[in-house]
């Protein structure tokens, strides 16, 4: 038995077979982490309400405001965050080559950040039209910062490692500094405010940002997903994707696009969360291999399922009180970063 | 005529439920709820100890994490801290009013409550007027009216006590430290420039605009404060290092020795305790008035 090269198995025809059975299993791990974060909390709610609060059967009372009103949204919030970090991070690492690239690591996030401090700065916060003038704001921010990332590190159109992280974490600086000082020539006293929500605190949100979440979201996946067998021929290298017809140019740009608007989304809605894009990606590639027709649609189901189990935690571990969920991610992820960075990089002098 | 003022003393029963509870709040916001506010969580330190004074603390179901005073009301459930309260255990607590304030707590908050269907009541005080009036309102809230007046009595009667008694004696410059690092003072619009005032001193940074500027150390030089105070925060009892201040040694209140730290859990909340703060600092700026 052979194991297939990574450019053979990248230009396998259509894994839908391997699609399917991945998707079921992750599909089936979201369901279960998601019944599980629906069970556990601060107010006691037992299994069997839960359950007929789900059916309908109970309308009123604690039971339904705390399963429909707190819990469900930020379950469905969590996931939806993370699956969108999760495809970021895909969509990033294919678009540089590079596999430490994360929206984070690049700052992306911070840049949207900065967006979203000064979206609230002019008040911009729970209706619709200000949810969609909150996520305006944070697109906004996360082009500039990757613009600049991508301005900055590319060399004879190549982008490589060590300047390509320097220069994200330089930019992600000097964003994090940019919003240190609006709030404090502003309003000193909601520093404490945004430095609460800089850590990543994933509360429940509004219905009608939750719509406008997941239709920005659905917006960013589709502009990734449906390049994904060009994305397969870019990791061969730029000239090689050319030659097989892709223009890489105008894929760059849209895959640019896409993740900047899943980042810039998650942070609008969900706070900037770090290293999901990173930590969840590699874990697929690992079991799935570098194809990513495969690697995204696992990555949006996988990215759900692991900011919910990090938000659950986040809930649980000091309850009453509460973790921030970024911290939990940076916990996990700052680790993996290097663990990543020795593995691969160790060949390298 | 007693026939239409019978329909309209009926049609205001159409418009509005009996007994429907009407306050309010310091943002201006009316507040009407069905009746008066049974299960109040109070988001403030504060207003707990507000609602304690006024022993109004039988309708209080929740207190933060910070409220440590009274005593007693670190025994009542606790919903987190001001930034990020356990909405959950709001709900489970079957809160029919949430107390909050402008500084502390997050908008975010509000906004999470409001789609929870749960009234919030807004307090804030920058002024000893203001202080009283919060009081006033809590006492409406809990239905603890006749408390209030006998409570607002004696400490107007104590914070006039302290005027007198510092009246015969120059006004020294004052500074007072909120934060060292970076340094946070009280500025225009704070509570503390009026107590420092009271008390007999001038505060050197009672000109800054906000209500808690950020200060430079050239700046406080420039201002050659007589009197420094240096605020000890929250659970941390341990004496501020007054090192980095000693060394300031062209300040005429290091040159005098006159270097003291106060607890600002009495000073920097508005509770009835701030005029045990008033008297702690008048203490401090003219110890020869009250020998």
């Amino acid at each position: 038995m052979t194991t297939p090269s990574p450019a053979t198995q990248l230009l396998r025809p259509d894994p839908k077979r391997r699609l399917a059975l991945a998707l079921s299993v992750l599909g089936a791990a979201l369901l279960v982490v998601a019944a599980g974060a629906l069970l556990v909390g601060s107010a006691s709610v037992s299994p069997r309400a839960i359950l007929s609060v789900l059916l309908g059967g109970k309308p009123e009372g604690i039971e339904a405001v705390v399963v429909l009103n707190l819990r469900l949204p930020r379950i469905l919030v969590a996931a939806l965050a993370g699956g969108a970090l999760a495809v970021a991070g895909v969509a990033f690492q294919a678009l540089t080559r590079n596999p430490l690239a994360d929206p984070a690591i690049l700052g992306v996030a911070s840049g949207a950040a900065f967006g979203v401090v000064l979206a609230q700065l002019f008040g911009l916060g729970a209706t619709v039209v200000a949810a969609l003038g909150l996520a305006a704001f944070a697109f906004a921010g996360a082009l500039v910062a990757a613009g600049l990332v991508y301005l900055i590190a590319a060399t004879d159109g190549r982008l490589p490692i060590q300047t390509l992280l320097l220069t994200g974490v330089i930019v992600g600086l000097f964003f994090s500094s940019a919003i240190t000082v609006v709030i404090s020539v502003v309003d000193f006293n909601r520093l404490g405010g945004v430095i609460h929500w800089l850590l990543g605190n994933l509360g429940p949100i509004s219905g009608g940002s939750l719509a406008v979440f997941a239709a920005l979201s659905a917006v960013g996946l589709w502009l990734v997903l449906g390049r994904a067998r060009q994305l397969n021929l870019l990791a061969l290298g730029e000239e090689s994707a050319i030659q097989l017809g892709v223009d890489a140019e105008r894929l760059k740009r849209r895959i640019f696009v896409g993740a900047s608007l899943l980042t810039s989304s998650v942070v609008a809605f969900a706070g900037p969360i770090g290293f999901i894009g990173l930590i969840v990606p590699h874990m697929l590639r690992g079991l799935l291999g570098p194809d990513n027709r495969l690697l995204i649609p696992a990555a949006l189901l996988a990215g759900g399922v692991f900011l919910l189990l990090a938000d659950t935690l986040a809930r649980t571990l000091v309850a009453p009180a509460e973790l921030s969920v970024g911290v939990i991610t940076a916990f996990c992820g700052a680790p993996f970063f290097v663990y990543v960075l020795r593995a691969r990089y160790r060949a390298i002098p | 005529m007693r026939r239409l003022g019978i329909a309209v003393a009926f049609l205001l029963l159409l418009v509005e439920p009996a007994g429907a509870f009407r306050l309010t709040d310091s943002r201006g916001r009316e507040l009407i709820l069905p009746g008066p506010p049974q299960r109040i969580v109070s988001l403030v330190p504060s207003v707990t100890e507000i609602v304690y004074a006024l022993g109004g603390e039988g309708r209080l179901v929740g207190v933060t994490d910070f409220c440590d005073w009274p005593p007693e009301a670190t025994n009542k459930p606790r919903v987190g801290g001001m930034l990020a309260p356990n909405l959950e255990l709001l709900v489970a607590l079957r809160a029919d009013l949430v107390v909050a304030t402008t500084e502390g707590n997050r908008q975010e908050t509000f906004d999470q409550l409001r789609r929870l269907k749960i009234p919030v009541f807004i307090v804030n005080a920058q002024r000893v007027a203001e202080v009283m009036a919060v009081i006033a309102q809590l006492g409406e809230l809990t239905g603890r009216q006749a408390a209030v007046g006998p409570l607002t009595d004696s400490l107007m009667r104590r914070i006039k006590a302290v005027e007198r008694a510092v009246k015969p004696y120059p006004r020294p410059k004052v500074l007072y430290v909120l934060w060292p690092e970076p340094l946070i003072v009280p500025g225009r619009l704070g509570l503390l420039t009026e107590l420092i005032e009271l008390a007999g001193g001038a505060s050197v940074t009672a000109g800054e605009p906000d209500a808690h500027p950020r200060f430079s150390l050239e700046a406080v030089a420039a201002r050659a404060p007589e009197v420094i105070i240096l605020a000890r925060h929250g659970a941390d009892r341990t004496p501020l290092s007054r090192a980095p201040w000693e060394r300031l040694t062209t300040l005429p209140a290091v040159r005098a020795g006159r270097i003291h730290s106060v607890d600002g859990s009495y000073l920097h909340r508005y509770g009835p305790r701030v005029v045990d703060g008033l008297e702690l600092l008048a203490r401090m700026i003219h110890p020869k008035a009250f020998r």
